[in-house]
């Protein structure tokens, strides 16, 4: 690693790729999208989750009632923030981001390229998989028009090292539930989230250092808990959690385990293996999953990771997960699991009502 | 399906249901004698024959469980291929609206939110949601579904909210998946809905007990188009000056090509509705008595507003002639191709306003805009609705630079009027009402 990773700021490290190593780096919005493919194009994905904006210039384009994500991303464009970015990509997350790419794209005159990704929404049926692998080679043809050419053995290399990385941060999952990785809640996701913005050749190294250096043989003292939603927002959430004992086991976020953890690859085929890769992920509310699936997921995951409660984090106005959160409490709650429901702009600061309602919550943990 | 449920279907098809409507009928009969608004020019003839269908699909629906195989289906979703397995069809949409009108939202959302759901979530999905976990509605009973059937071309939500619905009444879901056209539909989008069509058939034989008739679908199509096609017509009435119909009038005479697409009573009804228009039209009959300016709407109507805004804006000389919401019934319409059955009706169905990006929107609304002569747009930024209403704000500041139509927003939502403030609605309307007054 031959950046300080810990000083540098997103910015300096995005300047950097593209003078050192010559790499175009795009705007990615949530969630799912194949990075596979962009690196493999040497161009560098830069996620555009949550911003530290506050929203000045998004309110002339957007409603109130539109979730902080996607009203900071567009703060971020409209305050001139992404003139490193040599374009832009939208996948179809939700119906705000859906819209949000198409204001971005008709109507601000940004004359930055926006590239889309469709992906096949559940229930899947047989004609899902076929068109998944259309759409990669669709995106792929798009970019190859402004990046250059891509080659197969490029794309083949990347594919087989996102698999290995997404076996490291399974191990890092896998450690974390156990108990043997000895580091805070903001730390975890501090390292976690830095696939947002670092190349495989800084974040790999980051995280196997990461995996070495944390592990402990020790069991895992005080409770545990999942966390699910969006986004490990506001972080604060995470300190308060270190302050008071209680530690983040496993979660079922989206933009960490919901994306990461899919089943083993095993074809040959780079798409086919990117394919395989997106159809064994998670459950999740924004790629239609039966609500009984994911819940049956999350109960996996707390048994697995031997979880005392389940953690909510809702961003305000998500509608993916408002939808699913009443039923998975309810059940959750029916199973005898405590749960905690909290709703929040994704960096508004901790009140103290939230204080409060996290501290009565972890006390009737046990 | 068992036979008693059958035979209790069949007479109340042939002896209750013909009793209802004429009951329905007269109780409109009344109503109408007794409101007579000044500004407003005569009431729609058809509207008693409106009534009657409506009641009748609703008040038959409670018969259809054991009867007929039933689904509860999103407004976007391509019906035509339950229609061929007769599928009886409820449209908690449509029951939304409904509700809506009659100012039942907030109750029956109140229900949902009180198990849970956020109350910024749609409200069509949060009355349903009520009406699942309470069985309060105004129609008496909706039937229990076999199936559900929804498509995303209108929104991500449907497919939220019908998750929850197959969560609550452990049914199948099936979803049409629409890619969004943030370019324009391509070739691996329209296979990729073709052969969802044909895994569908199978699962809708198994579910229905009915073997899959092509002949009959062709002729669903044939009516679906007719009957999409004559409500393009009665739109277009509108293009005439004065207009002979009000959207506000649309937003109701919508109900069948919504709820009863595919079936012969909603061509009939149309027919008969465009007739009167046609008749209004050579008669020079207003839908307002004085029309003085001509006006767009844009997103789903706010239901509860219906009859205040009809008298609001007539009182001033302002008739509402077209609006991109009763538009999008009749906009693609002309894609249907009997010949080429799935193709067509999946481009007739992923190519509506709202999975099309903002670009087209833009150039449908100018197009509206210069074909209604539209003097001014009132643009409805409903809470419930997020791909209608994410955009609103560019759009207005577009037609105003591009056409230089004054318009003006109204924050409130679709059904769940504690999200409307009377003030500051008012507040905005009289500043639209200067300003379209002074010529934009």
């Amino acid at each position: 690693m031959h950046l300080d990773l810990e000083t540098r700021t997103r910015k300096d490290y995005i300047r950097e790729q593209k003078s050192l190593h010559g790499r175009k780096v795009m705007g990615v919005f949530p969630a799912q999208y194949p990075r596979e493919l962009l690196l493999a194009m040497n161009i560098l994905p830069v996620e555009i989750w949550d911003p530290p904006l506050r929203t000045r210039e998004a309110s002339a384009h957007l409603q109130s009632y539109i979730c902080s994500v996607v009203s900071l991303g567009l703060e971020l464009i409209l305050q001139g923030k992404c003139s490193d970015l040599d374009a832009f990509l939208f996948p179809h997350t939700c119906d705000s981001i859906q819209n949000l790419a198409s204001i971005v794209n008709d109507y601000l005159g940004i004359h930055k390229p926006c590239y889309f990704f469709y992906h096949p929404k559940a229930p899947y049926k047989r004609a899902s998989r076929p068109y998944y692998i259309s759409q990669l080679k669709e995106l792929k043809s798009g970019l190859e028009k402004q990046f250059g050419e891509l080659r197969e053995t490029d794309l083949k290399r990347s594919v087989d090292r996102w698999e290995e990385i997404r076996k490291d941060i399974s191990k890092c999952y896998l450690l974390r539930s156990e108990g043997r990785l000895n580091t805070s809640n903001r730390a975890f996701y501090s390292i976690l989230r830095r696939v947002e913005y670092l190349h495989p050749d800084d974040f790999h190294p980051l995280l196997t250092n990461f995996l070495q250096s944390g592990r402990t043989e020790t069991e895992r003292q005080g409770h545990g808990v999942l966390l699910s939603g969006v986004l490990p927002n506001p972080p604060e959430v995470l300190d308060h959690l270190d302050a008071i004992g209680v530690r983040v086991v496993d979660d079922d976020l989206l933009s960490c385990s919901r994306r990461f953890l899919s089943g083993p690859v095993s074809n040959s085929d780079p798409y086919e293996a990117m394919a395989e890769t997106y159809f064994s992920l998670p459950p999740c509310s924004t790629r239609g999953s039966a609500i009984e699936e994911r819940l049956n997921h999350i109960l996996k995951k707390i048994r697995s990771s031997r979880a005392d409660g389940v953690i909510f984090l809702i961003v305000k106005f998500c509608e993916p997960e408002f939808f699913d959160v009443p039923i998975l409490a309810d059940s959750l709650k029916k199973e005898g699991i405590p749960v905690l429901v909290l709703e929040n702009e994704i960096n508004q600061a901790l009140s103290g009502q939230i204080v409060t309602r996290i501290e009565a919550f972890a006390e009737m943990l046990g | 399906m068992s036979i008693a449920p059958e035979i209790r279907y069949r007479f109340m098809k042939d002896i209750g249901a013909p009793l209802v409507m004429g009951m329905a009928g007269l109780k409109g009969k009344r109503k109408a004698a007794i409101k007579r608004d000044i500004p407003l020019g005569p009431p729609l003839k058809c509207s008693k024959r409106l009534k009657e269908i409506m009641t009748r699909h609703y008040f038959l629906s409670r018969y259809a469980e054991g009867a007929r195989p039933v689904a509860w289906v999103t407004s976007g979703a391509p019906v035509e291929l339950l229609r061929a397995f007769d599928f009886y069809t409820v449209y908690p949409e449509n029951h939304g609206a409904l509700c809506g009108a009659q100012k039942l939202g907030p109750e029956l959302c109140s229900i949902a939110e009180g198990h849970g759901y956020n109350q910024d979530l749609c409200s069509y999905a949060r009355i349903d949601i009520g009406v699942c976990l309470s069985g309060k509605t105004p129609v008496g009973r909706l039937p229990r579904p076999d199936i559900l059937f929804a498509s995303n071309n209108i929104c991500q939500t449907v497919m939220y909210w019908y998750r929850v619905l197959a969560h609550h009444w452990k049914i199948p879901l099936m979803v049409f998946d629409t890619p969004f056209n943030f370019v324009s539909l391509d070739r691996s989008a329209i296979t990729y809905m073709v052969r969802q069509f044909e895994e569908m058939i199978p699962e809708l034989e198994r579910i229905s007990g009915r073997k899959f008739s092509e002949k009959k679908f062709k002729e669903v199509l044939r009516l679906g188009k007719s009957s999409a096609m004559a409500w393009g017509e009665v739109l277009a009435t509108m293009k005439t000056v004065p207009s002979p119909m009000t959207i506000f009038d649309a937003f109701v005479h919508l109900a069948p090509i919504v709820s009863l697409r595919g079936l012969p009573v909603t061509l009939e009804y149309y027919n008969v509705l465009l007739s009167e228009l046609k008749d209004r039209v050579s008669k020079g009959i207003g839908a307002i008595v004085n029309e003085r300016k001509r006006l767009m709407w844009d997103n789903i109507a706010i239901w509860y507003k219906i009859r205040d805004f009809s008298r609001l804006f007539a009182e001033r000389g302002m008739n509402f002639v077209t609006a991109t919401y009763t538009n999008a019934w009749a906009e693609t319409i002309s894609y249907m191709d009997e010949r080429n059955p799935m193709e067509s009706l999946a481009k007739a169905y992923s190519l509506v306003i709202l999975n099309n990006n903002l670009d087209h929107r833009l150039k449908l609304m100018e197009r509206l805009i210069k074909e209604y002569q539209v003097d001014g747009l009132v643009i409805h930024s409903a809470r419930s609705c997020k791909p209608y209403s994410v955009g609103q704000y560019d759009l207005k500041r577009l037609l105003m630079e591009r056409l230089a139509v004054p318009s003006v927003v109204i924050e409130a939502d679709i059904t769940d009027f504690r999200a409307y403030s009377e003030e500051q609605t008012t507040t905005r309307l009289e500043a639209f009402f200067e300003n379209i007054e002074d010529g934009g």
